[in-house]
């Protein structure tokens, strides 16, 4: 990972420290809106295109439900555990 | 107009009366002035008096800082060190210090805006008007761009951002659409939206039940509508208090982003 040297690098709190956790949990918790709007968009917007490819029509709200679950679990994974 | 009508008086009622989005539109405030002070509307005078009001705060506080503080000095330093310790510091880490005179002019300019909306004679909150929300966000955006690259490189940020350590490789090739969407994308979008909606639907909230109360308690009057009015004037007050608390949360929640944003460009693996 790119991490670059600096010279406050040795002051910053342990990764396990209150600040950190308080910092991850806000990040989750404000980075959901614009990860489930995205997620829906990009599933939803491909299932809607196959549905214009294929003259389907099931495909737009399937993208869409896969899209919200991909976007939860990528917040899950970011910040969850 | 067929639609029912609350209490159907002769001549006028109460939804001729209700405010919509004309609240929000202002004439010059000069109309008959020169052409080029037509910019000068009462949304641009608010964000003028506020820029002003952060300016003289920051000034009267920090001018001559005294060992022992006190009077604007004092309220001063209790106001940065709210910033450093709620903002800056959980959000960018130790260094997040050297970010305190960006974040700290960003917070109180941005709460002296959203007060605005319930400070007599102002009353109208200028980030209620999106173009002024969008600008603040672009500027983060902007800066979060320029130090994501500095740092990470051009080709280490978009790896950074896309394919992120500790998932199991296939899933990073439809997790990685999305990463790219929220974080270019939506995540600016969000973080101007979230100011201007908030601010937006309480000035709308504020003013319905005022007018409500002015309607009913002073232009029409009736033994009927005396309730619906004392019902609209409590209902304004309490409002009012609630906006007050959603303002300052709205000016804390959009500088805690701005540090996010820029505590991510500077170290990628929060």
């Amino acid at each position: 990972m790119v991490r670059p040297a600096m010279s406050e690098e040795g002051h910053r709190p342990d990764p396990g420290s209150e600040d950190s956790d308080h910092s991850s949990f806000a990040n989750a918790a404000w980075s959901i809106p614009s990860y489930v709007l995205s997620g829906m968009a990009v599933y939803g917007g491909l299932g809607w295109l196959l549905d214009r490819w294929l003259g389907t029509s099931a495909l737009f709200p399937i993208g869409i439900l896969v899209g919200l679950g991909l976007a939860l679990y990528l917040v899950y994974n970011r910040y969850g555990r | 107009m067929s639609a029912p009508r609350l209490l159907a008086a002769e001549g006028e009622t109460f939804q001729d009366h209700v405010p919509g989005l004309n609240i929000f539109d202002w004439p010059p405030l000069f109309e008959n002035g020169p052409a080029w002070l037509d910019w000068l509307t009462k949304p641009t005078l608010i964000v003028l008096l506020s820029a002003l009001a952060i300016i003289v705060f920051a000034w009267r506080a920090f001018r001559a800082p005294q060992l022992v503080p006190k009077g604007v000095q004092n309220v001063g330093e209790v106001a940065y060190l709210f910033v450093r310790d709620q903002v800056a510091r959980p959000m960018i880490g130790a260094d997040g210090d050297r970010w305190m005179p960006f974040l700290f002019s960003t917070f109180f300019f941005i709460l002296f805006m959203n007060l605005s909306g319930v400070i007599p004679v102002l009353q109208l909150p200028a980030t209620s008007h999106i173009a002024i929300p969008i600008v603040l966000a672009l500027v983060v955006y902007v800066m979060m761009l320029f130090l994501s690259i500095k740092h990470q490189g051009l080709v280490g940020y978009f790896k950074n951002m896309m394919f992120p350590p500790g998932l199991p490789g296939p899933i990073y090739v439809i997790l990685a659409p999305i990463e790219l969407l929220s974080n270019i994308i939506l995540r600016p979008f969000t973080h101007a939206v979230r100011l201007f909606a908030n601010m937006f639907a309480g000035h709308l909230l504020i003013a319905f039940f005022a007018s409500v109360a002015w309607w009913f308690l002073a232009e029409k009057l009736t033994v009927l509508g005396a309730g619906i009015g004392i019902v609209g004037f409590l209902m304004s007050i309490i409002m009012t208090a609630f906006e007050i608390f959603v303002q300052s949360l709205q000016a804390f929640i959009f500088t805690l982003l701005a540090a996010s944003y820029i505590g991510g460009a500077l170290h990628p693996e929060h």
